[in-house]
């Protein structure tokens, strides 16, 4: 099967997901911001839209678009500080407003529906190189700012105590989600990219780790959706995001009920 | 240490003031504690000495370079955060530019919880929770350590543990320290002043005439932490 080029781009930008996902999805989901990358990856069309109807990189499109939307979450934050999911509603309407509108001017001409639902065939060697290119920054990113973005989701006064510039840390978080969503749009899809996201992370909640722990065994879930995802769509010639995100439920469910299944166990050995 | 002049505070900018016209001298090595009814403004005073809170008209000031801080009950404590209390207190490090990771272990030994470094935070009692968080306030030696509610869902215990910690900070290497209480028999108890918050304003005296000017010069009834 990685004979073939485009299943080897495939790979090597599924690698790159299965690693940079979860390690956003971790600060997402224990801020309790898991919409958030539901709401970026729905306002991603419009960015890719945008690509194609000028021509440029969708990728690229989906990265910069998604970033603005990212920092304009932030910076609404001061506007309406208690209703988070009012300022998604707002970016949510601003992203699909824009990819509808464009879509259906007809200026796109290209087939969208392998960036909602993914695709293995259409990541090209430049996709490849710019997903390379944008995962390495951001992973570089979030290893500088580990121990201030863990503080900001644990404990945002003491962080802001400690002298963390938590607002410019934000905005800096917004451009990662960002670039983890537009690198991710190729192989996984727009509609169920925030699976990739969040699922990771909730399965290895249920591990009852530490904070790197939890990190690891969200890269090592994500590495097991993804890859599943990307050999089975292959063999059985369906779309890669929606295999994907259900591995990922189903990997969730086992490991729920292996964990059921232990603390039985353990209630039987002390009665 | 701290000074308030002519302290005005409301959250919407207006009439109803939470706080008005206080004004409060903290000398360094004080042990104060702020009390008062629920909703007076103590939570609100603290949060203004540490900047959270902007003052609607006057002043406060700290003069101090190095404050530490422990919430009331961390926000986290509860909700399934996954860190352990090595994590969370390194990476508090992290934050402070220290190098040193001795600084880690000898305020965990203060705190007397080193054998807790392995443990989920979310898997300590109150009373341990509450002796992690002062532990990661002491990390960067502060001048001035700032408490809310410090035994707010802590067994009598732990109480104890930590408010002689307090005092021991307090007496023996003269931290100033400022903290909301609820527990008015800890405050009578330790404190060198009590700041008693009542209707948007604030008087300051030592606990002996705290006793008798608020509670008849009979103390509480429970006795004394």
């Amino acid at each position: 099967m990685f004979k073939y080029a485009f299943m080897q781009n495939a790979l090597v930008v599924s690698v790159l997901i299965s690693i940079l996902c979860p390690c956003i999805g971790v600060f997402l989901v224990l801020r309790r911001y898991s919409m958030i990358g539901d709401t970026l990856a729905h306002t991603s069309l419009a960015g890719i839209a945008i690509g194609l109807a000028t021509g440029q990189s969708p990728v690229l499109g989906a990265f910069l678009f998604t970033s603005v939307c990212g920092a304009l979450i932030e910076f609404l934050r001061k506007y309406f500080p208690k209703h988070t999911d009012l300022i998604l509603t707002i970016v949510l309407a601003l992203g699909v407003g824009t990819a509808i509108t464009i879509v259906s001017s007809g200026s796109v001409h290209a087939n969208i529906d392998s960036f909602l639902f993914g695709s293995i065939l259409t990541v090209t060697k430049t996709d490849m190189i710019l997903v390379a290119a944008l995962s390495i920054i951001s992973v570089l990113a979030l290893v500088l700012l580990y121990h201030r973005l863990i503080y900001i989701a644990y404990d945002e006064e003491a962080a802001r105590i400690a002298g963390v510039r938590v607002s410019l840390i934000n905005y800096v978080f917004s451009v990662l989600v960002a670039s983890a969503i537009s690198i991710s749009i190729r192989i996984v899809g727009v509609l169920v990219l925030s699976s990739m996201i969040a699922l990771p992370v909730a399965t290895a909640l249920q591990m009852g780790k530490g904070f790197r722990g939890t990190l690891l065994y969200s890269i090592l879930f994500s590495v097991i959706d993804i890859m599943t995802g990307l050999v089975a769509s292959y063999y059985l010639d369906v779309a890669p995001g929606g295999f994907t995100a259900l591995v990922s439920v189903a990997v969730l469910i086992i490991v729920l009920a292996g964990r059921r299944i232990r603390v039985g166990l353990r209630a039987a050995a002390n009665n | 240490m701290i000074q308030a002049e002519n302290l005005y505070f409301s959250y919407t900018g207006t009439k109803p003031y939470v706080l008005e016209g206080l004004n409060l001298t903290i000398r360094d090595g004080e042990y104060v504690s702020v009390v008062g009814e629920n909703g007076c403004g103590k939570s609100t005073l603290i949060r203004l000495i540490l900047k959270f809170l902007k003052p609607t008209r006057g002043s406060i000031v700290t003069t101090a370079a190095r404050i530490g801080y422990v919430p009331q009950r961390s926000d986290s404590s509860g909700s399934g955060f996954p860190i352990t209390v090595w994590e969370m207190l390194n990476s508090y490090r992290h934050l402070l530019h220290l190098r040193d990771r001795s600084v880690l272990e000898k305020s965990l030994e203060l705190v007397g919880l080193t054998d807790a470094e392995d443990a989920l935070m979310d898997t300590l009692s109150g009373g341990q929770n509450q002796k992690v968080h002062i532990a990661r306030a002491l990390m960067g030696r502060p001048e001035l350590l700032i408490l809310d509610e410090p035994s707010t869902g802590v067994d009598p215990e732990s109480q104890r543990e930590i408010y002689g910690l307090l005092k021991r900070l307090n007496t023996d290497q003269g931290i100033t320290i400022v903290s909301v209480e609820h527990n008015l028999d800890a405050a009578i108890a330790n404190s060198t002043q009590i700041y008693h918050l009542s209707g948007g304003h604030g008087h300051i005296c030592t606990p002996q005439k705290y006793v008798e000017e608020y509670l008849g010069g009979k103390g509480t009834e429970e006795g004394h932490v």
